[in-house]
């Protein structure tokens, strides 16, 4: 009971501040809104024994990624736009294509299929689940491949955002 | 540590193509090329919440290692992507994407 009041909560923090990133005018606002986004959903992490995770997001997410964003907002000096939607037909489509792809998630995910595969009870949890500990080890077990192909990624993504920033291409 | 859950896997794959659209109505409709970024993170996020509640579901942390996959990707792509936008916005003064649709600089 109590568990459920929660994710009520959480979850209609997150949907709002999500639509508050969408149709905010002023860039800052939804740059702040989408933290507000950011920590709702570390905090359904936690709800779901998933602490680690949580506290990566709040420390990834919400601590460097926005302040990267909120560092460029308030570089380019963005004005809120005058028409805050692309104006035409163009608007009339996104929304149409956004309702047909909600439609469609929600018809895998409610579909008798949807849930094959998933125990319908929860399973009962290792004790050291969602732990720091547990996670570094499958990292550095089954998933090394992918861990130091990701750290390549980073090294380009660094080398690529340098170069971008400093050269004039235009 | 027990199975006892009383918020169903369900409720949070709701959640998560609730929040997915929300992102996809933000790629779509708006014109600021910073809040197409946002909206794309609330897509990746929203993603994330559907992994990790199918990991909590299972009992099994893989779900956990590609969430963090997926912020090492959105962290490598919004640093490239906001230098993008940084170059465009010194050379074309604006940051609204129905302004740059020319290959051509």
């Amino acid at each position: 009971m109590l568990e459920a009041l929660l994710f009520a909560m959480l979850s209609g923090v997150a949907v709002g501040c999500a639509l508050g990133v969408v149709f905010h005018r002023n860039p800052v606002h939804c740059a702040l809104l989408l933290v507000g986004v950011l920590l709702s959903l570390s905090g359904i992490f936690i709800m779901l024994h998933a602490q680690f995770v949580a506290a990566l997001q709040v420390i990834i997410y919400a601590g460097a990624i926005m302040v990267l964003f909120l560092f460029v907002v308030m570089l380019l000096n963005v004005k809120g736009e005058t028409p805050l939607l692309t104006p035409g037909a163009a608007k009339g489509f996104g929304f149409f294509f956004a309702l047909i792809i909600f439609v469609e998630i929600l018809w895998t995910v409610l579909s008798p299929g949807g849930q094959e595969g998933a125990p319908s009870e929860a399973m009962p949890l290792p004790r050291d689940f969602g732990s720091p500990a547990a996670l570094g080890r499958l990292l550095y077990t089954t998933w090394l491949y992918p861990f130091e192909i990701t750290s390549i990624l980073l090294l380009v993504a660094v080398v690529g955002a340098v170069v971008l920033a400093k050269r004039k291409f235009f | 540590m027990g199975g006892l859950q009383t918020v169903p896997l369900l409720w949070y794959q709701i959640l998560a193509a609730i929040l997915f659209t929300i992102g996809v109505v933000g790629v779509l409709v708006r014109r600021s090329a910073l809040v197409i970024f946002m909206s794309i993170e609330l897509m990746l996020n929203a993603v994330n919440l559907s992994l990790v509640a199918f990991s909590r579901q299972n009992g099994n942390m893989d779900g956990h290692i590609i969430v963090f996959f997926v912020m090492a990707v959105a962290a490598a792509e919004v640093s490239v992507g906001l230098a993008i936008l940084v170059s465009i916005f010194r050379s074309r003064e604006t940051a609204n994407v129905d302004d740059v649709h020319l290959l051509k600089g």
